[in-house]
């Protein structure tokens, strides 16, 4: 990520000043990566002879158990290789080397062995962790997707809290309307198709009104982000307050429950994880598979990307960029909307105030630190689930560390990204740059 | 003509705030299910008055709540009791302590955009601000009053400065997006309390919810002689901070190359001022403001630390900056507005069970109206200005 | 296909930028539109392209009159450009960049055909002999590659007009010459070309009819068969103005200001400034002519300390200030009046006073102990307003509100407010009336009259003629000539700025 040289000119030495600095910044981040390793190894010498379970599902009907005793010094050591192992290819490959990717061979082995380092005497069930990690990530996914649209499109878009917020409270209502006006029967049908339309449909409204105010009034986009979660914070709450708190009956929409996939969810270990979650997990994947074909495989992301990067050179060849920014506003505000829904509809059974608490931020964090990729910020929403996951089932099993460290870990990560401490990601050149139309 | 003229600046948020009312009000109606109950059952002429009927009510339980029943000063002057008075003064003694956090987040917010940055992480510096000042508060527990207080209210401003410095340091260095970072910060500083209120040095003794011990030891003395009103000398500090502000930015150098730097960088640079120098200060300033602010709070009007602290008045900030053009005195003047606001939805909220949230719509609202001036002309017809004074923070921040 | 622009006419706010201008090209043929800055070449060539819309006239292709309501339709008529700032995606590889807003796609969801498009481009490129990766990234490209891919995106759209401007001003001379090679390959395939430029030679050697533009007219048609460069010369440069300057003999003392082989990069990481080397002297002007993008905004930036310098040394008064700060420079006695006053020179939103002392306020007597003597800032802001003649209701006034004469005033009211040993003036004069020109220039001429040496960078070739005792040329990034004042006629600089030495 950091190796990419200057703009090569007759006079111009071959090796750039920043390709040096990379090379340099390469081997140092080695030698921190190998000095872990040899952390995790003394951390070892210690813990060889306590003992931790770790159990996982093979199926969930049946209740069947496969089960991992180990010890934190054992995990400590596996971590110790990965890490040394990884350090040193650093160092000697240098900055050839892209240490995003290789974050993902060591970094989960410190994860395993810090949390059996705390799960000590313990048995975890790691089929659950997972499947939850993967519920937990499907609104920070959806937000980030949000975002990362408006980005690509060179907007900015820091509402998705907002926009989460308000699709939450719709889909409740929407859903309840649903359930007393057709009844129990087609109501519990219509209510989840209803509820996350009516989620998707505020949300939209809400993209359209930003950008309606940054295109039509330039009005600074940070300002109309805030406006945003900011009305929408006092605006669910009024309601909440006003409405649904008295009406419980605007309030009670049909849930969504998870599916079992037939066939699938009973395959051992895997099925519980993947395939017994709601519709909405199901959606997030594809989301991310469309998302990532449309935004970099068709001529919609070739347009969307350009006039993010460089509208006016999009311009220049016919392309109707404030068109393109509208739809993308449009788009993402529908994508956040409907992640409000879930949390309306499926994790609470109900709208409750300023629900989405934070939610659209770590979206937000997801998508810089997914790289403005679906599939690194589907990635990034993972890790950040798999906090909120960890942290329930460490305070479950009594674990007595604050789940505060945990979660902070989101939004530290993101300052240190977007400071470049460890390697800068570069999002589309142009988000939240005003752009007149010739 | 000519004093006419001279409000023509204070058109603007005057509409501003005019129209996001009107828009809270159709809100209101629309939400008045009995109401609605009303129109559904046919009759639509029954409804309007019903409905308007109680927006009036609320809009009338608001001012009456935010600065006084007339009824209650005849009482009080003819009384003359100072129990009398502090009935009557109550509600604006109210507004005066829900303003003055607001004042001094809002110098906070007002002077990062005068400098060209966006600081959007006041909550973060507010709450770190009262947590560094309940801690020092608890520490010197024993001391002098006023040594634990002074102590206290400088922790605060160096807690929110540090916190500030951060997001200002990593954008002079490596130019990280100050937005990013200072809304990532908030959440961390949220985290850091709540991390804090479960340590046994925060918490009373057999407590265990996230609320401190009560530091009313070194309370900030109340500023009127009369019994039970909570207006303390923080308001009038407050008061003083925006004069230093404003004598800050107008009459130092290092205020001139801020607004040098926050109105055209490239020509600050020309003019040989450090452009990184001025983020970092300016991020440092505005923090140490907003640090100041959460002291205050904590020592001055609720005496105890805990997760709620903070009522957004980090964003808030931002529309009041707005709406006083990033000066400090239109600040003071918005501040006080947006207390009326939140003391007068409290009586609100008693009266006529209509929620405070309201106002928080109303406020965001007036951001909005605010920010896109051409749409409130447009709206009202008026003739577009011809020159842009001050500086709007639109320009140049977002850079 | 034939184009035919007739009596295009384009006003601007105080500027008419295109009177009247007719041009014509053939079918195959080359034109070549020479021109200075602010000739009106760029106004015409965005009407061209449908960003601007003329306010009379007619365009013409094959005779038949179109109208260009924006790009989309420009492209559709055929007609390409080929922008002196490129118009790429840094991010895009080679196929996307050609194919935007062209895209060949399949399916329902319209999935971009990489591989349809990228047959294409390699075809063409053969075609053409336009040699280039297609898989590579914009961003890793040589400047001159990245032109051969503007060339490709006009290809690509299947133009049978191709606009290109100024497109050597990036190139090294042997890209230039492979460009040429390009551009006659293209015309032998019958595609017609505009080509715009300031360079004499360049026309000369590509062009098969030469349109001359002057000041936003036509200011004659020639042939390069019947033409040579100083004809040339003086058609671009004409002789309509003359500037009135009184100004006594100079008496040059010892070098204040030394550039010895300079080299800068722009903000684009290119070699802006490649080996320059002058000196100005105590008591002199040395006035620098070319045009526009020829390396004098980076020289300026490097000598005042807003831009480092890459390698090289640049002293005043005997200082080193190759990686000087703007305060340091100034400490050492410069005065500089920027080219762009409103970017760089003034505060629009403060008050005259302000700006007054923007580069001087941590001094006395303007602050003491980092506290304004505001007493001292408005007497000081008032003697300046009353010294230098600004038209200003009062020093508490914007100065955004301020005609452009009275902001250039009051810069040059600012700078000469310090002792100076070294006057830098971008374009001191651009945009002003001919009273405010006049005044600054005498005022330019009291400076060296006192002993400050001055270096003064314009594109008005008659400011430049009026003003220096000492004319330097920049061309491509080097000083490529220095005439003293009775040598420096109009043909001898207007050679030297298109690039004949």
């Amino acid at each position: 990520m950091t190796a990419t040289a200057a703009p090569v000119n007759g006079l111009v030495p071959a090796v750039s000043e920043a390709a040096r600095r990379a090379q340099r910044s390469a081997r140092i981040r080695g030698i921190v990566i190998a000095a872990l390793g040899l952390i995790a190894f003394g951390l070892a010498s210690g813990s060889m002879t306590t003992d931790v379970t770790f159990k996982f599902w093979l199926q969930q009907q049946g209740k069947a158990f496969a089960q991992v005793d180990t010890s934190p010094g054992e995990l400590w050591i596996l971590a110790g290789i990965a890490t040394g192992v990884t350090g040193i290819w650093q160092l000697w490959r240098g900055a050839a080397v892209r240490w995003r990717l290789w974050l993902v061979l060591w970094l989960p082995f410190w994860v395993i062995a810090i949390m059996g380092h705390l799960l000590v005497g313990q048995t975890a069930v790691l089929t659950n962790l997972f499947s939850s990690s993967l519920e937990y990530a499907f609104p920070i996914s959806m937000g980030a997707f949000a975002a990362m649209i408006c980005e690509r499109s060179g907007m900015f878009d820091i509402a998705v809290e907002g926009q989460m917020l308000v699709g939450a409270c719709a889909a409740s209502i929407a859903g309840s309307m649903a359930l007393q006006w057709l009844g129990p029967d087609a109501g519990t049908i219509a209510g989840p198709i209803v509820g996350p339309t009516v989620a998707a449909l505020s949300g939209m409204a809400i993209g359209l009104l930003m950008a309606w105010l940054a295109i039509r009034y330039h009005v600074d986009q940070i300002i109309s982000g805030t406006v945003v979660n900011f009305g929408a914070l006092g605006l669910t709450n009024f309601m909440y307050l006003r409405v649904l708190q008295t009406y419980t009956d605007y309030n009670t929409p049909p849930t969504i429950e998870k599916i079992q996939i037939p066939l699938l969810a009973d395959v051992p270990v895997l099925g519980p994880i993947f395939f017994q979650g709601t519709p909405y997990m199901y959606i997030g994947w594809i989301v991310m598979v469309v998302l990532t074909y449309f935004i970099f495989r068709t001529r919609w992301g070739l347009r969307l990307r350009a006039s993010g990067e460089y509208p006016q050179a999009a311009a220049t060849v016919g392309i109707n960029v404030i068109a393109i920014r509208y739809r993308a506003m449009l788009l993402a505000g529908a994508i956040a909307g409907f992640a409000g829904s879930y949390l309306s509809l499926h994790s609470a059974g109900s709208f409750q105030m300023n629900m989405s608490a934070g939610k659209g931020w770590i979206a937000i964090a997801a998508m810089i630190f997914g790289a403005w990729n679906p599939i690194g910020a589907f990635g990034a929403a993972l890790v950040f689930g798999f906090a909120d996951a960890a942290q329930q089932l460490l305070s479950i099993t009594g674990v007595d560390i604050p789940p505060q460290f945990l979660a902070s870990v989101p939004y530290i990560m993101t300052v240190i990204v977007v400071a470049g401490v460890v390697g800068r990601v570069r999002g589309p050149a142009m988000a939240g740059q005003p752009y007149e139309q010739g | 003509m000519s004093s006419l003229a001279r409000l023509r600046p204070l058109a603007i948020p005057a509409l501003a705030v005019l129209s996001a009312f009107i828009v809270g009000s159709v809100f209101l109606i629309f939400t008045d299910i009995p109401a609605l109950q009303v129109l559904f059952a046919g009759r639509p002429v029954d409804f309007l008055t019903t409905a308007f009927g109680n927006v009036v009510h609320a809009y009338v339980a608001l001012l009456t709540g935010a600065f006084g029943d007339p009824p209650r000063f005849a009482e009080a002057i003819q009384q003359g009791t100072p129990q009398a008075w502090a009935t009557a003064v109550r509600p604006l003694s109210e507004t005066l302590v829900a303003a003055t956090p607001l004042i001094f987040t809002g110098l906070a917010i007002a002077v990062s955009f005068r400098s060209g940055v966006f600081n959007i992480g006041g909550d973060g510096q507010f709450v770190l601000g009262a947590l560094g000042a309940t801690a020092t508060a608890l520490l010197l527990r024993g001391f002098p009053a006023p040594i634990t207080l002074l102590a206290s209210l400088v922790a605060g401003i160096v807690f929110g400065a540090a916190w500030g410095f951060i997001p200002g340091f990593l954008k002079a260095r490596t130019g990280a997006h100050e937005v990013i970072t200072t809304i990532m910060l908030n959440y961390v500083a949220l985290q850091i309390v709540q991390l804090a209120l479960r340590t046994d040095f925060m918490r009373p003794p057999k407590g265990s919810e996230p609320i401190s011990q009560v530091i009313d030891f070194v309370r900030v003395p109340a500023l009127l002689p009369l019994p039970g009103l909570r207006l303390h000398w923080g308001f009038v500090v407050a008061l003083i901070v925006a004069a230093m502000v404003s004598y800050f930015l107008f009459r130092t150098t290092k205020g001139f190359e801020l607004r040098s730097a926050g109105l055209n960088l490239t020509a600050a640079r020309y003019a040989g001022m450090s452009a990184g120098g001025s983020i970092i200060l300016a991020m440092v300033v505005s923090g140490a403001l907003a640090g100041l602010g959460g002291a205050f709070q904590v020592l001055g009007t609720v005496t105890q630390m805990s997760n709620d602290i903070d009522a957004g008045y980090g964003w808030t900030a931002i529309a009041l900056s707005l709406l006083g053009g990033n000066r400090p005195s239109g600040v003071i003047i918005a501040a006080i507005l947006f207390g009326a606001l939140n003391n007068g939805g409290h009586e609100m909220q008693i009266e006529t069970a209509i929620p405070l949230d309201l106002l928080v719509f109303i406020q965001a609202l007036v951001i909005m109206f605010v920010a896109a001036p051409d749409l409130v002309r447009q709206i009202y017809r008026l003739r577009p200005k011809s020159a842009e004074p001050g500086a709007p923070a639109s320009e140049g921040a977002a850079a | 296909m034939r184009l035919e622009l007739r009596e295009i006419t384009k006003q601007f706010p105080g500027v008419l930028a295109n009177d009247r201008i007719s041009i014509a090209a053939d079918r195959g043929k080359v034109l070549g539109l020479l021109g200075e800055n602010g000739a009106g070449k760029t106004t015409l060539m965005n009407i061209l392209s449908g960003l601007y819309r003329p306010d009379s006239g007619e365009i013409l292709i094959d005779g038949t009159p179109r109208v260009f309501n924006d790009p989309a339709e420009a492209i559709s008529a055929g007609i390409g450009m080929v922008h002196q700032h490129f118009m790429l995606v840094p991010v895009f590889d080679v196929v996307q960049s050609v194919a935007l807003g062209a895209e060949p796609v399949t399916g329902a969801v319209r999935t971009f055909d990489r591989t349809t498009a990228r047959a294409r481009v390699v075809e063409l490129s053969t075609q053409y002999g336009l040699d280039v990766d297609p898989d590579a990234k914009i961003e890793n490209l040589p400047v001159g590659v990245r032109q051969r891919v503007e060339i490709l995106k006009a290809l690509y759209r299947k133009s049978d007009i191709l606009v290109l401007d100024e497109p050597s001003a990036v190139l090294t001379p042997g890209e230039t010459e492979e460009l040429f090679t390009i551009i006659r390959g293209l015309a032998a395939s019958g595609t017609t070309i505009i080509f715009i430029t300031h360079k004499l030679n360049e026309v000369l050697e590509v062009a098969d009819t030469i349109t001359v533009l002057r000041r936003g007219r036509v200011a004659g048609t020639v042939l390069p068969s019947e033409t040579n460069r100083e004809e040339l010369a003086n058609l671009m440069v004409g002789r309509d103005v003359e500037l009135t300057v009184t100004r006594g003999k100079a008496h040059p003392g010892e070098a204040v200001l030394e550039i010895k082989d300079v080299f800068v990069r722009n903000d684009r990481d290119e070699m802006a400034v490649r080996g320059a080397n002058l000196e100005v002297h105590a008591g002199e002007i040395v006035a620098i002519a070319g045009v526009q993008g020829n390396g004098q905004t980076e020289l300026v930036e490097a000598i005042t300390g807003l831009r480092r310098v890459d390698s090289g040394h640049i002293r005043i008064a005997g200082a080193t200030v190759d990686q000087a700060k703007p305060r340091k420079v100034s400490d050492l006695g410069v005065a500089h009046i920027p080219e762009d006053r409103m970017r760089d020179g003034l505060v629009k939103a403060m008050t005259v006073a302000e700006n007054y002392i923007l580069d001087s306020y941590h001094r006395e007597p303007y602050s003491r102990g980092g506290r304004f003597d505001r007493t001292s800032i408005a007497r000081e802001a008032q003697r300046g307003v009353d010294e230098f003649d600004i038209r200003t209701p009062s020093i508490e006034t914007h100065v955004g509100n301020l005609s452009g004469g009275n902001q250039q005033k009051m810069i040059v009211a600012r700078e000469f407010s310090r002792p100076v040993k070294l006057v830098v003036a971008a374009q001191p004069t651009r945009g002003l009336d001919v009273g405010s020109i006049e005044y600054i220039h005498k005022r330019i001429i009291e400076q060296r009259d006192a002993g400050a040496a001055i270096l003064i960078v314009s594109t008005e070739l008659d400011e430049v003629l009026a003003l220096g005792d000492r004319v330097a040329v920049m061309f491509s990034g080097r000083i490529v000539g220095v005439l003293p004042s009775e040598q420096a006629t109009k043909e001898a600089v207007g050679m030297l700025m298109g690039g004949v030495h």
